[in-house]
């Protein structure tokens, strides 16, 4: 399974990205989006930090075993759209 | 390896005992090394042996639906397993296990019960550091209930490093949320804000302590507590 890097923006600029050193296995992108949102349900729900101060303005920006960016994830894809029927 | 001296004692519980409590324990005492993530105590099974952590200490977590959460923790200022079996039961839904490798003595829960029959002022001071443990259990409720997670990280690492020999702990984000019961995206974002600070040092599983009287400050009230009535009923005994 390929490794995703799951980065966390909370402001711009360099000191606004938390570096995830780690990353997780998952099965694909979409797999990794999954796990994305699903962070950021449980961030949303029940996790507060100092210098965040609306988790509406963050994203994750997952990387690749490269470094590279390959998805960002904003927090707000948690809210489903509007169902217009 | 012969039973240790009281002189050479570091568990700050076995420091404190009365030279004659200590002489009840002693012939029962074993060392045991221990490695990262053994386990010390099973949940829902009879315990047959406690800890006191000599060198390295041990972490008590909570099993839920799909994920364990940290309770508590265990080094050298108490007694793993003391307070089910102490307090009238043979087995705890908690399980422990060795958060830090080192060294631990290690007693039979039989020898355990024949010493504080025998005497009550090593029963008094062992439930005095159960006392402590439930203080510690309640200052997590109260550092959870009123803090952030960056500020919750900085009372953990102190907690831990006031178990440990050096500044260094080895551990991925992965296991410290975990420890603090949030998502490890939350670990990392609280990482950042602690290193961004200057007061830990972030390597890829290692955590080092830069500035402890920063993390004290940052920590505010919510470090402390425990800590001051450990010295209170256990140091002051």
């Amino acid at each position: 399974m390929p490794r995703y890097f799951f980065n966390v923006r909370h402001r711009p600029g360099p000191a606004g990205l938390a570096v995830d050193p780690e990353g997780e296995d998952c099965a694909d992108l979409g797999a990794a989006r999954e796990n994305a949102l699903s962070q950021a349900r449980g961030m949303i729900a029940r996790e507060r930090h100092t210098f965040v101060r609306d988790w509406m303005e963050c994203a994750f920006e997952i990387g690749d075993e490269a470094g590279e960016l390959v998805l960002t994830v904003p927090f707000q894809d948690t809210v489903p759209d509007e169902d217009p029927g | 390896m012969p039973q240790p001296e009281q002189s050479s004692i570091r568990n700050h519980l076995l420091k404190a005992l009365a030279p004659g409590d200590f002489a009840l324990l002693q012939p029962h005492l074993q060392p045991v090394t221990t490695v990262l993530h053994q386990p010390l105590i099973e949940a829902d099974v009879p315990i047959r042996q406690l800890y006191f952590p000599e060198v390295g200490f041990g972490s008590i977590v909570t099993h839920g639906a799909d994920r364990k959460v940290e309770v508590g923790i265990v080094g050298r200022e108490g007694l793993g397993g003391a307070s089910p079996i102490l307090l009238g039961t043979d087995r705890t839904p908690h399980e422990h296990f060795v958060q830090n490798a080192g060294m631990m003595l290690v007693i039979d829960t039989e020898a355990l019960y024949a010493a504080v029959a025998e005497s009550p002022r090593l029963h008094t001071l062992l439930l005095r550091s159960i006392q402590v443990q439930i203080l510690q259990t309640a200052q997590t409720a109260f550092a959870n209930a009123s803090y952030t997670v960056d500020i919750r990280l900085a009372r953990w690492l102190l907690m831990c490093h006031d178990r440990l020999d050096g500044d260094e702990l080895l551990l991925t984000h992965e296991f410290l949320s975990m420890m603090l019961g949030v998502q490890r995206s939350s670990t990392t974002l609280a990482i950042q804000t602690l290193e961004g600070h200057r007061l830990i040092r972030a390597r890829r599983g290692r955590i080092t302590i830069l500035d402890r009287a920063a993390l004290v400050a940052v920590a505010d009230d919510s470090y402390g507590l425990p800590e001051r009535e450990f010295a209170r009923l256990i140091k002051g005994a």
